[in-house]
């Protein structure tokens, strides 16, 4: 699997000698194995020119920007290898028919309550009490196949993320208060970290969808439209437990991430610098990381499962082949 | 997999093995380079190695089936270090 290039420093990158090079504000020259590249992230101010793109486009690679305060902010993708009409006509047929919809939309919920919920267990086996929390996501869980339309689906996927956001105020410690899940812009260390682990997870789903002929923008659970690329939102749900909030809960007990990693403006608290590269560093060994795989009966890495997940929409939209969303299993 | 390589090139034309090789490893020191690389992605660049090689020149690639197996100590900075953060 190919790999993601993180960029921080501000100056220009362009094509050269056959590859992507790097060409910083301080003269530093540095390059990037094009062949080698799934998406390249930039995270600083950086210059680019067409040449670069039609280079990048031939060799498959996104660019993923990322703007003031880390926000997300578009992805230049390569023209779309894979085009089917068919498998845009079954994507919206799916949307447009209520009960499709909302058998999609339950299974995104389920998947993602599900993927919470071990999180949960995980420390409640340790020295955290939280059956209480089990409880809410099991009552939630228990709510979806009763609830009538695609709203009531997201107030409880909502009530369950409520819920399970008391984890973070039972594992994490004191110094990190958290009180809540707050964005736009993140107003503390834990929701910053939050927010950029989130917008990554979000990021390399793109790429997953974008490597199919699935369209981005038509989705189930999310209404589309909403954001640009809402059946993003809706796979990142899946894999934001299992990607962003392990990691957080790791490198802040850990030690790894302290205070001074972040910087702190009016009403705002983000990540500075080094943060981000701490953070980054470990959440790309994280999508290296391989399980063994159930059915497939070999080992796959977390990015992986990220186009596994597209793989299996797509399918059920294409066969009828049910779908099933991601659920960890180990 | 993970692969060394080493080359010696004529030296009016060693910046073209380090052209090719640049495209998918990392370039460490002059005339070597090393990374992780797909056997697919090996295979094709073995390939235009020795479509570029002429009379009198040579280029090693060890492999490795995993950077695991690599015991690998480095005096100085390291240039593979951090080479996807820039």
């Amino acid at each position: 699997m190919d790999k993601n290039y993180h960029i921080f420093s501000d100056g220009r990158i362009e094509r050269s000698e056959d590859t992507v090079r790097l060409e910083t504000d301080d003269g530093e020259k540095k390059h990037i194995p094009v062949e080698h590249a799934e998406a390249i992230y930039l995270h600083g101010q950086i210059d680019y020119n067409t040449r670069l793109m039609s280079f990048l486009n031939d060799h498959g690679v996104a660019v993923h920007v990322f703007g003031w305060n880390d926000r997300y902010a578009g992805s230049l993708m390569p023209e779309r290898g894979q085009t089917s009409g068919r498998t845009v006509v079954e994507q919206v047929r799916a949307y447009d028919d209520p009960e499709q919809r909302q058998s999609l939309a339950a299974s995104f919920v389920r998947g993602s309550i599900h993927n919470m919920r071990t999180n949960v267990t995980y420390y409640n086996s340790r020295e955290y009490e939280l059956g209480g929390v089990i409880e809410e996501l099991d009552n939630a869980t228990a709510r979806i196949d009763d609830a009538s339309d695609i709203s009531e689906l997201m107030g409880v996927e909502a009530t369950a993320r409520r819920a399970y956001y008391q984890t973070f105020e039972a594992v994490l410690p004191d110094s990190f208060a958290f009180d809540g899940r707050e964005y736009n812009p993140p107003p503390n260390p834990v929701n910053a970290l939050i927010s950029f682990g989130n917008s990554m997870v979000y990021a390399n789903c793109v790429s997953a969808i974008r490597a199919t002929a699935l369209d981005p923008t038509i989705s189930y659970l999310h209404e589309p439209g909403e954001r640009r690329y809402s059946l993003s939102l809706d796979i990142a749900d899946l894999f934001k437990p299992v990607l962003t909030d392990r990691l957080l809960f790791r490198l802040v007990n850990r030690k790894q991430i302290s205070r001074d990693d972040f910087r702190d403006e009016v009403g705002s608290c983000l990540l500075n610098e080094e943060g981000r590269t701490t953070f980054l560093k470990e959440f790309e060994e994280t999508l290296e990381r391989t399980v063994e795989h159930p059915t497939l009966n070999r080992k796959v890495s977390y990015q992986y499962l990220l186009r596994l997940e597209v793989y299996k929409l797509k399918k059920h939209l294409l066969t009828g082949e049910s779908y099933d969303s991601f659920k960890r299993w180990w | 997999m993970y692969v060394i390589v080493v080359y010696d090139m004529e030296a009016d034309r060693t910046h073209l093995m380090l052209k090719l090789c640049r495209r998918y490893l990392v370039h460490v020191q002059n005339s070597v380079l090393e990374g992780e690389i797909s056997e697919g992605d090996l295979a094709t660049l073995k390939g235009e190695i020795e479509d570029l090689l002429q009379e009198g020149e040579s280029v090693m690639v060890y492999e490795l089936s995993s950077d695991r197996l690599l015991n690998r100590t480095v005096y100085g900075d390291d240039p593979t270090e951090n080479s996807r953060f820039l």
